[in-house]
């Protein structure tokens, strides 16, 4: 069979298929009284949630280290006030841009062409990964936060050792996660594992995308 | 021109009625499961409705719909991460379809289905639009690409289609 022929089998099965369907005249009807959707009213609970969450969490968390920089920052534990400080921060701005990529992923206009669209929504996608990152960076503050002066004076060198170790390796972890959880990683396997779970589908299927509409631009720009 | 309410719900009905077989053939091809189809159309449907006041005279409505509906199939994995373990099941029952039972047309016609089933998410939009036999002009509109682009890609798809199509003969 000739490509000819099998495009006219694949047509003439198409046609008889869509001779067959029958829009549902009520269902039209109720999307025609549908409000058009702002940016809260098309967002799934969850991400409603999350958001929620992580605005108070930097809401409360900012008010009350401001509060103890204000009046009591003499008498406040430095080493926790610095990784509180440090961990709010971070969060803080993980969640901007988690607002930017919700706000910007809305308002791509989906009547564009197919490759300028995809390329603009898998972007945003990606920027998932600036909030893995960011999240990633607060490891080394939760080693912290229960430090205090006395261990300056009372603790011992195994005690040290210890400390240093979990604050040390952890450090590192989060240096090297900020500079290699990349794009261009995506293909290693240890980039996989961290994201193997299928709440990452839509981050990896984003990367798999781009890749696809990167492959259509270098064709393009070779052709 | 600024549409009003009843001639935005006009232009929609009659969008629908007329052009249904769009949103069919896309959603068909990018979903395989019956249920998340269903979802997919609803999706395409609101999506249409809510920028049909942005429609330009200036496109031919089925260039305006094959954007739509291709861009909410192709993004429609951001709605659900759990669609994908379904998807994974339902392409292996696909896989399992006896075709020694049918006849020589509709076995190469499960062969085609099957053929851009596995093709990734543009290029099946490009087979799609081939197949409908659209010219390389409106294809390279529709997906935003130069028609020289077009052209090439297509003869990728076609020269795979043919090697899969030799394979089953010899």
């Amino acid at each position: 069979m000739n490509e000819l022929e099998l495009k006219k089998l694949w047509q003439a099965t198409q046609d008889k298929l869509e001779e067959s369907l029958v829009v549902n005249k009520k269902h039209t009807e109720d999307i025609t009284r549908m409000k058009v959707h702002n940016l809260v009213g098309s967002m799934k609970p969850v991400k409603i949630f999350t958001l929620l969450v992580g605005l108070l969490w930097v809401g409360i968390g900012g008010i009350a280290l401001s509060s103890v920089y204000v009046n009591s920052f003499s008498g406040a534990n430095k080493f926790f006030l610095f990784s509180a400080s440090i961990q709010v921060l971070l969060t803080a701005m993980a969640v901007f841009v988690y607002l930017y990529q919700l706000i910007t992923i809305y308002q791509v206009d989906i009547t564009d062409p197919i490759i300028r669209t995809q390329e603009k929504l898998a972007s945003l996608k990606m920027s998932t990964l600036w909030i893995t990152r960011l999240l990633f960076l607060q490891l080394p503050v939760w080693t912290t936060f229960w430090w205090n002066e006395t261990m300056l004076t009372d603790w011992n060198i195994g005690q040290w050792a210890v400390a240093l170790f979990f604050t040390g390796s952890f450090s590192v972890i989060a240096i090297w996660l900020w500079f290699n959880l990349t794009y261009e990683n995506r293909n290693k396997k240890w980039f996989q594992r961290i994201f193997s779970g299928k709440e990452w589908t839509p981050l990896l299927k984003s990367m798999e995308l781009l890749a696809q509409v990167e492959d259509y631009k270098g064709q393009h720009a070779g052709a | 021109m600024v549409m009003d309410k009843q001639a935005q719900k006009h232009l929609f009905e009659g969008m629908m009625e007329q052009h249904k077989g769009i949103l069919w053939k896309v959603a068909r091809a990018y979903c395989p499961d019956e249920d998340d189809r269903q979802d997919l159309l609803q999706e395409m449907m609101i999506q249409i409705w809510q920028s049909v006041h942005k429609y330009n005279h200036q496109y031919k409505i089925s260039t305006w719909l094959y954007r739509i509906s291709l861009n909410v199939a192709i993004s429609f994995y951001r709605k659900s991460a759990a669609r994908a373990g379904k998807h994974a099941v339902l392409t292996e029952q696909l896989m399992e379809i006896p075709v020694e039972d049918k006849s020589e047309k509709e076995r190469q016609l499960t062969l085609l289905e099957q053929f851009i089933s596995e093709l990734k998410e543009i290029d099946k939009a490009l087979m799609l639009l081939y197949l409908e036999d659209k010219s390389h002009a409106e294809i390279a509109d529709i997906l935003g690409m130069s028609v020289s682009n077009v052209g090439t890609r297509i003869g990728r798809i076609k020269d795979k289609l043919k090697e899969r199509f030799s394979q089953l003969k010899s």
